[in-house]
């Protein structure tokens, strides 16, 4: 019985383990192994400087005009 | 600098680096999965410093995080000095809120990007820098006053030696200083951190052979008042909000001058008599246009502050012999310099004895 026991929850460990390893894919994914290209849009546009450059908007100015002298 | 260089990852080596492995998404949020630019830039953070560096640099952020960068208590207590409400909803308050929080300053604000107040932009691709970059971080805010000293872009003025000579960095001095001390301070004078001339040139005070005037003056007048030279000061600073509802600030144009005073900082670390002093911008005026009287015991606090201005230098007008000084009131701050509503405030640090001419 108590074979049985220690069986059971030594299966149960094991079950709750590959559970975390398969539903913490993002994190995974987030973090490469050194080498691995890192494949994601942000990637793929920020080190573009041709697609920045085409996608880029002006930001509004949100600097007073009545500002003087030295801060 | 261009928007779209402002966030243009350029240094490929970064993707590789220890922080670029982590990936985008955890510390900036957004959806790495969307190409529309709009759905993947959703729910973006563009500075994740707050609770993220602290994952890895417990100690560094914690005591970042009560330093002056950050809390910004020196505006809080100058103005509490003052006798000013700063209790949340009351109009300094909200003063404070339109023109102080700009410099608050994040991790990332020194180690990776440009700060707020330069609107941003990465420094360097996206690497984080162990060392700001003393153009882009530390004069970026610091500018006006220490960073036109240290680099000589005052007309007439030199620069400081340590930059002409050893092209010294601000961090070779002001290193751990920088992330606090670990207590909370309100001025960067109780830093138990911060730089002292000492740390390099210790000799000086071990060995006076040969200077009779370190073995005159160590104690008594702190290393600026011989070795710096006229400096920036500011006056008569208000604070608004303009037409378009946006916070504004005006002031009078700057003035170089140099001048001697009591010390206001007396203490076994700072024991001289005499110190340079620096006019700070503020006036009695600054907040009205939140309320009057705003600061209604604008008196119990100088105008003029301890000041260790960078563009030290060997020989000053004021050192080349001991008559420069012991025979000149002009180097001192006196009744004349101050302002006429500013004198009751200032009533300690004005000097009113000076030092006799050498040989009476």
């Amino acid at each position: 019985m108590k074979r049985l026991v220690m069986t059971f929850a030594v299966i149960l460990v094991l079950f709750a383990l590959s559970v975390i390893g398969c539903t913490n894919k993002e994190l995974a994914g987030a973090t490469p192994e050194p080498g691995e290209e890192v494949v994601s849009t942000c990637v793929t546009c920020h080190t573009d400087k041709d697609i920045l450059q085409e996608t880029a908007t002006v930001e509004e100015e949100a600097k007073s005009e009545a500002t003087t002298g030295e801060g | 600098m261009e928007v779209w260089e402002k966030v243009f990852v350029k240094d490929g080596d970064f993707l590789q680096s220890t922080h670029g492995k982590v990936g985008c998404v955890i510390c900036h949020g957004g959806n790495s999965q969307e190409e529309d630019k709009g759905l993947a830039h959703a729910g973006l953070i563009i500075d994740p410093s707050d609770g993220n560096c602290n994952t890895c640099h417990q100690d560094l952020a914690q005591s970042h995080d009560i330093s002056l960068h950050a809390t910004l208590s020196g505006f809080e207590s100058a103005l509490e000095a003052r006798g000013g409400d700063i209790s949340e909803g009351s109009p300094l308050a909200t003063a404070m809120e339109n023109h102080c929080q700009e410099c608050h300053t994040t991790c990332g604000q020194c180690h990776v990007s440009r700060p707020d107040e330069l609107e941003g932009g990465l420094v360097s691709g996206h690497k984080f820098r162990e060392t700001p970059s003393m153009q882009y971080n530390c004069i970026a805010c610091h500018g006006s006053r220490v960073g036109d000293e240290y680099l000589g872009a005052n007309e007439g003025i030199p620069a400081d030696v340590h930059w002409t000579q050893a092209t010294m960095i601000c961090t070779d001095c002001h290193s751990q200083e920088l992330h606090g001390s670990g207590e909370e301070t309100e001025s960067r004078y109780q830093n138990s951190n911060a730089a002292k001339c000492e740390d390099c040139h210790e000799d000086v005070w071990t060995n006076t052979e040969g200077n009779p005037q370190h073995e005159q003056h160590l104690g008594d007048l702190s290393c600026q008042v011989c070795h710096s030279v006229e400096y920036k000061n500011c006056y008569g600073c208000h604070v608004a909000i303009d037409v378009e509802g946006i916070p504004c600030r005006t002031s009078e144009p700057s003035v170089m001058q140099f001048e001697i005073g009591y010390n206001p900082l007396r203490s076994s670390e700072r024991p001289y008599k005499y110190v340079v002093l620096r006019h700070v911008p503020t006036c009695s005026g600054t907040c009205d246009f939140y309320g009057d009287e705003l600061l209604p015991n604008f008196n119990a606090a100088s105008t003029w502050k301890y000041a260790t201005p960078h563009n030290i230098q060997l020989h000053t007008p004021q050192n080349e012999s001991c008559d420069a000084c012991h025979d000149s009131t002009e180097l001192f701050l006196t009744e004349e310099d101050i302002r006429a509503e500013e004198k009751e405030a200032n009533k300690d640090v004005i000097v009113d004895e000076f030092p006799e001419t050498v040989g009476k």
